[in-house]
């Protein structure tokens, strides 16, 4: 979140009013039946027009407070926030989806492992590589070899482990 | 009675072989683990271990289910109370006050009641799915497309009243958990629905990945953000595990109160042991002598949602084995592993294949018992599990998420979707928006909207003739309720206090 929770609430107040017009302008695309014989888009076009009308209201809510009553409902305690970690984490778990099939398993879980170690514990290289090494060894161990799982493997996990690719 | 006399002993000379306590015991323990590791419920772990029953017999595949789905329950409770993060979705409730009252160092407590909770409502609700599965068959044979529409409906509008922040925010998080639950192809007709032409968007946004990243993934970015903040972890010394006398007295009925209340909704379609938790919480708030106290660490606030998701396991098992219908995704999963190992489910289940019935039933009292014997003893192991250092647990708990959300469907789209709603349950949950009704509504809407349109197609579009039949009106009219209850409450007092004021 931003420093500003004034700001923030009005992006967020906007972003689900912009989310709630397009949802609601898809739902017209579908077949609405009648009410004996109701088609797809009947349920998705209500939910459509009652989201546009509640995220208007809150929208309206949030641009007519006062800066004092959206501070009031944040966490007061969070004056110095981690924003690297909390971005950090975020890019791991973006990244991860697009890397774990190309770099296999055990290299792209011990990539974001040790880069998330690296920004919450930053200074323990070395530790956190370890750490990073013996999760992605450890969960691909647990995973793949007792439970079956079918993780994306390579040359590194067929050489540790000998169970051969599986993707 | 002596039917079922005679058919519990031949259930225990079938679930006492070694290989079966085996099977019990395994489900017990890794059910307990992967209820106290965030992000891995029991569907996941079910999921995981899907193939993996293949080895075994129906009655094994169904004992190591039983115990995964009694463990999860009893480990969920775990992190929600120590961490306030819900190791699966029935727990979400008990993080409430199960994490105030660790924050008032009384986490042992809090754990005990809820370990003890957990195994008195098992225990009541196996004796109640012993005897009702064959009885309760007919009622539930009942239900009609409109009442399971009313309970859809009634179950939002019950958790829109206890979620205690804005209605506004809650009524927005509820459609939107709603809109998500439209995504995918229409099974009705057949036609896509906001799939953008995506082939895996088709089969509809996956539960798993969107839960894991609204409780998952933002418990941890709300956990870092803070950096002055040490990990809220507690520790639970042995003699702090028990509760004071006090504590015991608020607890138990509530206990007893969340068992029966949970079995019953257990029968009902939707994912029961959540909304069971939501109705027990909401009912004890009710029924408290100091309601001011809930949500600031009362301790009838975890014993009854406690043992009310326990119970509704039980309640959920009733209609699978009566009816062969699954109405929880839990039970889903225990469905598709009978019909892997070549059963029919369905009503003469019972009857062709007694022996499994009365096994699996006899193995989930000693799971039970297998529970209550290691979760209090071992709940310091859990607590040391969970004492790891936050800058540590959190990257383990992250791919915990991710491993678990890929093990599904190994699809690298439901890794993108924990992304992006681990990001946007975050900025939700820093803008006041409660994570709860989203999920809850994204889980029914479907269900809601079949039973709407169904109740449409047969009562030829009359909502009065929907409206007005017996279950349904007792329902909409509960709901109301305790919908407009506290207003008038509220109203009433506020004359009152007017009135005193008056000359």
């Amino acid at each position: 979140m931003t420093a500003n929770p004034q700001r923030s609430h009005k992006i967020i107040a906007i972003f689900l009013f912009g989310l709630s017009l397009f949802y609601l302008l898809g739902s017209f695309r579908l077949k609405m039946g009648n009410l004996n014989n109701p088609g797809p888009g009947l349920i998705p076009m209500a939910i459509g027009f009652l989201l546009v009308a509640f995220t208007a209201l809150h929208l309206f809510r949030v641009f007519r407070a006062t800066p004092a009553a959206i501070g009031k409902k944040t966490n007061p305690g969070a004056e110095k926030k981690n924003y690297r970690a909390i971005a950090g984490i975020l890019i791991c778990t973006a990244v991860y989806p697009f890397i774990l099939e190309p770099l296999n398993f055990i290299l792209s879980t011990l990539l974001v492992s040790f880069v998330m170690l690296l920004l919450l514990r930053p200074g323990k290289i070395l530790f956190s590589f370890l750490l990073s090494l013996a999760m992605a060894g450890g969960a691909f161990l647990v995973f793949a070899r007792l439970f079956g799982v079918g993780l994306p493997s390579g040359f590194l996990e067929t050489f540790l482990f000998r169970i051969g690719g599986s993707t | 009675m002596p039917e079922i006399t005679q058919g519990l002993l031949g259930g225990f000379a079938t679930a006492l072989k070694p290989l079966y306590l085996y099977y019990a015991l395994l489900g017990a323990v890794l059910g307990t683990v992967t209820g106290v590791l965030p992000g891995l419920g029991p569907l996941g772990a079910m999921a995981i271990l899907l193939s993996f029953t293949l080895s075994m017999d129906a009655t094994g595949a169904m004992i190591l289910f039983a115990g995964i789905y009694y463990g999860a329950m009893y480990g969920g409770s775990t992190t929600s109370i120590l961490l306030n993060i819900p190791g699966e979705a029935a727990s979400v409730v008990t993080c409430i006050d199960g994490f105030k009252m660790a924050k008032k160092g009384r986490a042992g407590a809090a754990l005990t009641v809820a370990a003890v909770g957990s195994f008195i409502a098992g225990t009541i609700s196996i004796l109640g799915l012993m005897v009702a599965a064959l009885f309760l068959a007919d009622i539930a044979l009942r239900f009609g497309p409109a009442e399971f529409f009313a309970i859809g409906v009634c179950g939002l509008i019950l958790l829109v009243r206890l979620s205690g922040g804005s209605l506004l925010q809650s009524f927005i998080m509820i459609l939107v958990g709603m809109a998500l639950g439209t995504v995918g192809v229409d099974f009705l007709t057949g036609t896509e629905r906001f799939t953008f032409g995506n082939v895996e968007l088709g089969q509809g946004i996956d539960f798993l990945p969107v839960a894991m990243g609204i409780f998952g993934i933002a418990e941890v970015l709300t956990t870092v953000e803070a950096k002055a903040a040490p990990p809220t972890v507690q520790k639970v010394k042995i003699w702090e595990l028990l509760p004071t006398g006090q504590e015991w007295k608020r607890a138990v009925p509530a206990m007893f109160r969340g068992s029966f209340l949970g079995f019953l909704i257990g029968l009902v379609p939707g994912p029961s042991p959540v909304i069971a938790t939501f109705v027990a919480y909401i009912s004890e708030k009710r029924f408290s002598k100091k309601p001011e106290e809930f949500g600031e660490g009362a301790i009838e606030a975890v014993a009854g949602p406690e043992a009310a998701n326990n119970a509704a396991v039980g309640g959920a098992y009733v209609p699978l084995f009566a009816l062969g219908i699954p109405f929880t995704p839990a039970m889903a999963m225990v469905l598709g592993t009978l019909m892997l190992h070549g059963l029919t489910p369905g009503p003469n289940l019972i009857k062709e294949k007694p022996d499994l019935f009365w096994a699996v039933i006899a193995s989930m009292y000693l799971g039970n018992f297998m529970l209550i014997v290691l979760n209090l003893p071992l709940v310091n192991v859990f607590v040391g599990i969970l004492r790891v250092p936050s800058g540590i647990l959190m990257p383990v708990i992250v791919i915990i998420c991710m491993i678990g959300v890929y093990s599904v469907n190994s699809s690298p789209l439901d890794l993108l979707m924990l992304a992006v709603f681990g990001f946007g349950g975050y900025i939700l949950r820093a803008a006041g928006f409660q994570a709860a009704p989203l999920i809850l509504a994204m889980v029914i809407g479907p269900m809601i909207e079949t039973s709407l349109r169904q109740a449409l197609n047969i009562t030829g579009g009359s909502i009065a003739d929907m409206v007005f039949r017996p279950i349904s009106l007792i329902l909409y009219s509960l709901a109301s309720l305790t919908f407009v209850a506290p207003l008038v409450m509220k109203a009433v007092r506020r004359r009152k206090k007017e009135g005193i004021h008056e000359p």
